[in-house]
């Protein structure tokens, strides 16, 4: 790999959906020459290991509008970017168990609603003409939006790159960013990488799983996490289930996607870090099992076809950075996903490529802001609904 | 119907009878060539292919659970036995319509996005056609038998001859080795030496070897955990200090024109003994296995077709039953409607091409190694140029580079390797005195080598196409896929595994990704190593959800907190 030049206008760091998206939205804000490098292939990290659910139901109302617009980007993809994502539209359902997990769910109705979103309360009944088959008994209630939905993530990846290379961005695989420099006030002039140093006055960190890592790599502390998540797939069976369901409780979530293949993951907790590398274990795959036939009893025949994991870029309020960071002039964060980086790319990417350029953002700074945990004390806001 | 036929199960609307300890396949293929099944996306007719459980050759419905494979599957007395994905039936089915529909395919990354109104119709349309078997009715859901769980300080995988071996030398040893093995513990014990009993439990399919670095918990590391199923889905774990693989190899598949026809069929199929109409047969291989199959098929051979030379040993078997050779030669199309009628081959140096009418062909060329498992538990693979494959890295006393997993026979090395004895690998696993690993064996020079199969695909992938070449037949992945990915830039395995879905479907790509690997250096002008691998994920065959929730508990114990 040799890159095309020593100097960028933008340098982004990760090829996953925020990096690719974020340089479409440069190129089209007319910013150049753009590089964007990834230690390693297309769609070898988190942008290709997802299960690919996409929904607007968040406890946070900037989450929400994000998730919105996302929505919107990804029915528009087919015409704009060629590439056919099967987005569908199959809705969202949340299962709450309890009475407080009732009232949670009836406060992200509220917050979904304030943004123009019709998120309804489901009874058992409905529940149970939606999820055929699901155990009496097993929730009091949930919370329902139709326009959610599931989509296809490598296409996605796909139609961006192809994009990116006909107009001419340099999309660089097999290439690490290893540090950034400095110029004598402090302010970002350049990249390190595998390939040597090349200068920019911009280095977007979009590295998805590593991305806390290179940060740090970078001299600032990062309060980004990366956390391993697996997920598995069943064999393939016509279509029964249209909605994603997601538990409140323990973050067990699944969907039949296009293929007919229930997917789905739940939360079993792994030792932070990437350290590891992303081997599936004996426990997330027996304890999903055990969660999905307890509700879907009538599965227990059915043949788990295969299991994989991938890292979440965890934050402590769930809730991404977004931004520049206010200690390095020039490094713009887009990380901090929580494994939803999927769903909320599209939109997200636009501020990040607005944090590029200097531009006042509308988020509010208290929720995606980088620098909000540089200042002692709990964050003002956090995002718990960190399902699915 | 067989005289011992006793035990009743009802196919469709039919009453059939089955022998005891026969399989589902076994008793549908007494005279006639089933048909089971049509393929997921274009509705192509399918049969048996690989005999063995691994195709979806022979999926069907039972008692209301899909995809079960007839050819594992023993009949037990009232057994509801159901064709999937066709309408009426798999030999007359309406939707068979859509192979002669989109005769050079359906691009489902560019196509079926406009106009953008209809594509929630698209959609509904294809998720319908998409996925196999219907969803498992709530009465299949019988409670879950309890788990077996089994601890053992070494656990041997396949009681083949080599897992035998070994078995034997470690009891030599003083050590009572666990074997585990897919056949019924009466079949294995049958076939040979006898198994001490409480040693053998038979009727198993491992299907988990987690790596290592999987496990996180508190508890003792010096292990390895195996996860499988017995036949009545039951949840099997057993835990053992040291874990050997004897698990074989299997007869690849091979690329052509209607490759995917019922009647092509692998070796390992042809060699067993289901009573199909077997017909005027054209084997395709030029060596050892080839041989077997003109021996064990004798009446029914009528030509030998290899890609290559033709060994001294079978062209003396065939020239006994005054077989026909045809040294050379590409297989380029299946001819038939349905079922294959006839093949068409051509010449490789630069010969004719011929026709040869067959009911049957069978593929005998190249063997592989079932080291899945070895990979799973995150063992490297080097790649050998002989039979053109990954082999596990595996030393010449049969450890591999994961402490704690061995490998014996034809999993651990190519044939032409000189193999470890029982007795080496047995004191390796004990732990005692070792030889110090010799330099990696030189492969034998002068035979023929299947990782020839990259110049056999490029020539062969010159011939013009008629029909569909259907390289993976689990998804119905065309051929012209992969070609089409690689043309957009997404070279190697892992990036056209994900363009295409090669590889991806229920066979875990054992059919069909050793091909892909000889296409894909074939059109990058690339040695076959560069063209990369996919990660070997688990499990190794679909796992029923009710064995593997049986077993949440015991491995977390295992695991500790």
């Amino acid at each position: 790999v040799t890159l095309a030049r020593t100097a960028y206008r933008v340098v982004i760091v990760g090829g996953g959906v925020l990096g690719l998206y974020t340089a479409h939205h440069l190129h089209r804000a007319g910013v150049g020459p753009i590089l964007v490098l990834d230690r390693g292939r297309l769609s070898a990290g988190g942008s290709g290991r997802n299960g690919g659910g996409i929904r607007q139901q968040w406890e946070t109302r900037s989450t929400i509008r994000l998730a919105r617009e996302s929505v919107a980007a990804y029915r528009r993809f087919p015409s704009e970017f060629g590439h056919n994502v099967w987005f569908r539209q199959g809705g969202y359902l949340f299962l709450a168990e309890s009475a407080p997990e009732l009232e949670r769910l009836a406060r992200v109705r509220e917050a979904a609603r304030a943004e123009g979103l019709d998120v309804r309360l489901l009874g058992v009944p409905e529940i149970e003409r939606l999820v055929e088959g699901i155990v009496p008994g097993a929730c009091l209630g949930g919370s329902y939006l139709a326009t959610d939905g599931t989509l296809y993530p490598y296409p996605v990846l796909w139609g961006l790159l192809e994009e990116l290379r006909r107009v001419g961005v340099e999309v660089a695989y097999g290439v690490e960013a290893t540090g950034v420099t400095r110029d004598d006030r402090g302010r970002l002039n350049g990249v390190l990488t595998s390939e040597g140093l090349r200068s920019t006055p911009a280095v977007v960190n979009a590295a998805g799983g590593w991305a806390g890592e290179f940060s740090r790599r970078c001299g600032l502390e990062a309060p980004n996490v990366a956390t391993r998540h697996e997920i598995f797939a069943t064999e393939p069976m016509k279509p029964f289930l249209d909605p994603m369901v997601v538990r409140v409780s323990d973050g067990l979530y699944f969907s039949q996607s296009m293929r007919g293949e229930l997917v789905g993951g739940r939360t079993v907790a792994h030792r932070p870090g990437t350290d590891g590398g992303v081997p599936s274990s004996a426990r997330f795959v027996t304890s999903m099992a055990r969660a999905l036939v307890g509700l879907l009893p009538r599965l227990a025949g059915l043949g788990v076809l295969r299991a994989w994991a991938g890292f979440y870029d965890d934050t402590p309020d769930g809730l991404p950075l977004i931004g520049e960071d206010p200690r390095l002039p020039g490094f713009v964060h887009a990380n901090g996903f929580g494994g939803h980086g999927f769903m909320l790319a599209p939109s997200a990417s636009r501020r990040v490529a607005g944090a590029v350029l200097g531009e006042t953002t509308d988020l509010d700074p208290q929720e995606f802001a980088p620098g909000r945990f540089l200042t002692r004390g709990a964050a003002p806001r956090s995002e718990r609904l960190q399902l699915g | 119907m067989a005289p011992d036929a006793d035990r009743r199960f009802r196919f469709g609307r039919a009453e059939r009878s089955a022998r005891p300890g026969e399989t589902v396949l076994g008793a549908l293929a007494r005279g006639r060539w089933p048909s089971l099944a049509r393929s997921v996306r274009y509705h192509r007719p399918r049969g048996p292919f690989c005999g063995v459980g691994t195709c979806t050759g022979c999926l069907v419905r039972i008692n209301g659970i899909p995809n079960q494979r007839a050819c594992r599957t023993i009949v037990r007395d009232g057994d509801r036995v159901e064709t999937e994905n066709a309408w009426p039936s798999p030999r007359w089915d309406l939707f068979g319509a859509l192979d002669l529909m989109f005769p050079h395919g359906l691009d489902s990354v560019h196509g079926l996005r406009r106009p953008a109104w209809a594509i929630p119709l698209y959609q509904r349309v294809t998720r319908r056609l998409a996925g196999f078997g219907r969803p498992p009715t709530p009465a299949s859901a019988a409670p879950a038998p309890p788990p077996t769980v089994r601890t053992a300080e070494v656990a041997i995988v396949g009681a083949g001859r080599s897992g035998r071996e070994l078995a034997a030398a470690l009891r030599g040893h003083g050590v009572r080795p666990l074997v585990l093995d897919r056949r019924p513990a009466d079949v294995v014990r049958g076939e040979g030496e006898r198994a001490p009993e409480g040693d053998l439990l038979g009727s198993v399919t491992v299907a988990i070897l987690p790596s290592p670095a999987s496990r996180e918990g508190d508890g003792p590391r010096t292990g390895h955990q195996l996860l499988g199923f017995d036949d009545r889905g039951g949840g099997i774990l057993v835990r053992a200090r040291a874990v050997v693989l004897a698990t074989g190899s299997y007869d690849a598949g091979l690329l052509f024109e209607g490759s995917d026809r019922p009647g092509v069929v692998t070796a390992d199929l042809a060699v067993s003994d289901l009573e199909l109409p077997w017909g005027e047969t054209v084997v395709f291989g030029g060596g050892e296995r080839a041989r077997q199959v003109v021996e064990h098929r004798a009446g029914d051979v009528v030509a030998v077709v290899a890609p290559g030379e033709i060994a001294p040993d079978l062209a003396r078997a065939a020239a006994e039953r005054g077989v026909p050779l045809y040294p050379r030669s590409r297989l380029v199309r299946s001819v038939g409607r349905g079922h294959v009628r006839a093949v068409e081959l051509a010449r490789r140096d630069g010969g004719g091409r011929f026709r040869l009418g067959c009911r049957s062909v069978v593929l005998a060329h190249r063997r592989l190694p079932n080291a899945q498992l070895v990979f799973q538990a995150g063992g490297a693979r080097r790649w050998a140029d002989g039979p053109g494959a990954y082999f596990p890295t595996i030393d010449p006393v049969g450890r591999s580079d994961v402490a704690g997993v061995f490998a014996v026979g034809s999993v651990a090395r190519p044939r032409e390797e000189p193999a470890s004895t029982a007795d080496q690998v047995a004191a390796a696993i004990l732990g005692g005195p070792t030889p110090a690993p010799g330099p990696a064996p030189a492969p034998v020079p002068g035979r023929p080598r299947a990782g020839e199969m990259v110049p056999y695909y490029r020539e062969l992938l010159r011939e013009p196409r008629r029909g569909k070449w259907v390289l993976c037949p689990c998804e119905d992945v065309l051929v012209d896929e992969l070609e089409h990915a690689v043309a957009r830039g997404y070279a190697g395995l892992e990036l056209g595994m994900r363009y295409t879905g090669v590889g991806t479907g229920l066979c875990q790509g054992r059919y069909c990704l050793p091909e892909a690997i000889a296409i894909l250096a074939g059109l990058g002008g690339v040695p076959p190593p560069e063209v990369g691998v996919v990660t070997q994920r688990p499990p190794l065959v679909p796992m029923p959800l009710g064995a593997l929730a049986a077993l949440e508990d015991a491995v977390a114990e295992a695991d500790g907190p």
